[in-house]
This record gives C-alpha cells, sequence and structure tokens, in this order.
C-alpha cells in the first residue's frame, strides 16, 4: 500500500469535464453554498465574458424571474450553460439565451434550473452590470437578439472608430 | 483540536467542504463563508488516501478503518494503522475532517 496523500491543487490546474464541474455543482448548490468557477465561451458577452469568474448560488425561496442569469443543463446536450431567462409561458416553461446569441434556447422546466449566478468577477474586480435592475430591458434585448445583431456590432464599430489615430 | 488520534474516534468529512469522487479522483473544495472556490486551492487524494477517505463515514471507528484496510491490502496492520493516523491527522490539520460527535 503506497502512502496515503492529500494534494493541495490551485483550481485552475484542474481540468475538470463539463460533467465532472455539474457534478461538483450539484454537490454544492444541494449543500446550500455556492460556487465559484470560471466561465468559459461568448455566449453571455459583453456582460460575461471568456474567462470571468461567476458564482452561482442556490435558488433558494426566490421564483428565477425575467432577466436572472441562470445555470441550467441543457436538456438536449446535457451540458452546463450559463444564460439568461428571457421568457416565461402560461405552462410555466422557461426560455433562457445567451446575450450574445441570435435567439433564444429550447424551452426547460424550473427542475432543470441548477442555479442563480449572484457574481461576476473580471480581473479581481467585482462586475455588477446584467445582474441589476437593469437585466430586465437585457432580457428584452436578448429575446429579440438585438445584442447580437445590434448592440454589438455598434459596439465594434466604435471601439474600431476610437481607436483609429487622429489625422492632422 | 485534540493532538492525537484515539483508535476509538470516529471521523466524518468536515460540513465544511464539499467532496465528490469524479472520474476516479476524489476532488474536495473548501466551503468559505458560504462559497466553494474553485479558483482558490483544492484537494485531490491519491489511490490510498481514497480507499481510507472512503471508510471515514462518521460512523466507522479508526480501528476498524485499519481492519478494513489491512483485509484489502497486503500490508502489516501496523504499517496500515500508522497511514491512517498520519491521512487522519493531516486531513485534521486542513480543517477537512472533523470528529464525529459521540451518539
Amino acid at each position: 500500500m503506497t502512502e496515503p496523500s492529500v494534494f493541495v491543487k490551485p483550481g485552475k490546474e484542474l481540468s475538470l469535464s463539463g460533467s465532472a464541474l455539474i457534478q461538483l455543482i450539484q454537490e454544492t448548490l444541494h449543500r446550500g453554498a455556492a460556487l465559484k468557477f470560471q466561465a468559459l465561451g461568448y455566449s453571455m458577452s459583453p456582460f460575461i465574458r471568456d474567462g470571468d469568474v461567476i458564482t452561482i448560488s442556490p435558488l433558494s425561496d426566490k421564483p428565477i424571474r425575467r432577466g436572472d442569469v441562470v445555470a441550467l443543463l441543457s436538456p438536449a446536450r446535457k451540458k452546463l450553460i450559463v444564460h439568461r431567462v428571457v421568457y416565461r409561458n402560461r405552462q410555466g416553461d422557461l426560455y433562457t439565451a445567451g446575450d450574445n446569441l441570435p435567439q433564444p434556447d429550447i424551452a426547460v422546466s424550473e427542475k432543470d434550473i441548477l442555479g442563480r449566478v449572484t457574481g461576476v468577477q473580471r480581473n479581481g474586480k467585482n462586475i455588477t452590470v446584467g445582474l441589476g435592475a437593469e437585466r430586465l430591458f437585457i432580457a428584452v434585448l436578448t429575446r429579440h437578439g438585438l445584442i447580437y445583431s445590434l448592440i454589438l456590432p455598434i459596439m465594434r464599430h466604435l471601439r474600431t472608430f476610437l481607436r483609429r489615430p487622429s489625422r492632422g | 483540536m485534540k493532538s492525537k488520534i484515539s483508535l476509538n474516534s470516529v471521523y466524518a468529512p468536515s460540513d465544511d467542504i464539499v467532496a465528490r469522487e469524479i472520474e476516479g479522483e476524489i476532488i474536495i473544495v473548501p466551503i468559505t463563508a458560504g462559497i466553494g472556490d474553485m479558483e482558490d486551492e483544492l484537494f485531490t487524494l491519491n489511490e490510498t488516501g481514497r480507499a481510507i477517505w472512503q471508510l471515514l463515514d462518521g460512523k466507522t471507528a479508526v480501528k476498524d478503518v485499519v481492519k478494513k484496510l489491512t483485509a484489502e491490502f497486503e500490508a502489516p496492520p501496523d504499517e496500515i494503522e500508522k497511514d491512517v493516523i498520519g491521512f487522519v491527522t493531516e486531513l485534521r490539520k486542513r480543517k477537512i475532517l472533523v470528529e464525529a460527535p459521540d451518539d
């Protein structure tokens, strides 16, 4: 028998598969605790960017509302996604969407929702835009794909314009 | 915290951690102020550590953990006892393990 050992690893060095992360999220939330981890991907830009550290908290008694950013298992691929709730139909099904995607995801039920995003950090700083009262307005834009088709292209043009060296 | 591990004591995972066997590895995430931080330091156990961990269930005394491992591994009981006590001490030091209350 080899000697038992405990290894300390920086979380960033642990490359967990999607399903592994889902298991940890479920276990942590089930215990009533929140979990902080790095978000990957661009579907929630500009509010959550690739590499941002997000905090997922248990749902508790607060109902899920339009505009909330939630972590859920996509029914089709059993993949973890973090998207915004943009609509609830009369049957109670929820429609989520990535802020930077052209159209909403397929409907899910509340039981597919793992938790709610309650914090976003970027380069060590807390980012609150996208999680406050403005989230309702953002949900409307996201539902119609306006961030993807309108807002982000305008922001990209503005950035290019502002970066251009002035003549004369 | 008692410094010496008693063979009659029973230990269990702390409420301040989340531990999960994932892809053959035990991953332990400390919970601080209600948040498990995957960006911070996490703990993993080697294969022997995993075998001991799975027996530290809040019901099995250290001496019985040693007995079960002696049956499973081909090693002298006193060596296994030394390894188990060392391992439990390490986990207690890191606040991953706590002594279970007497029933």
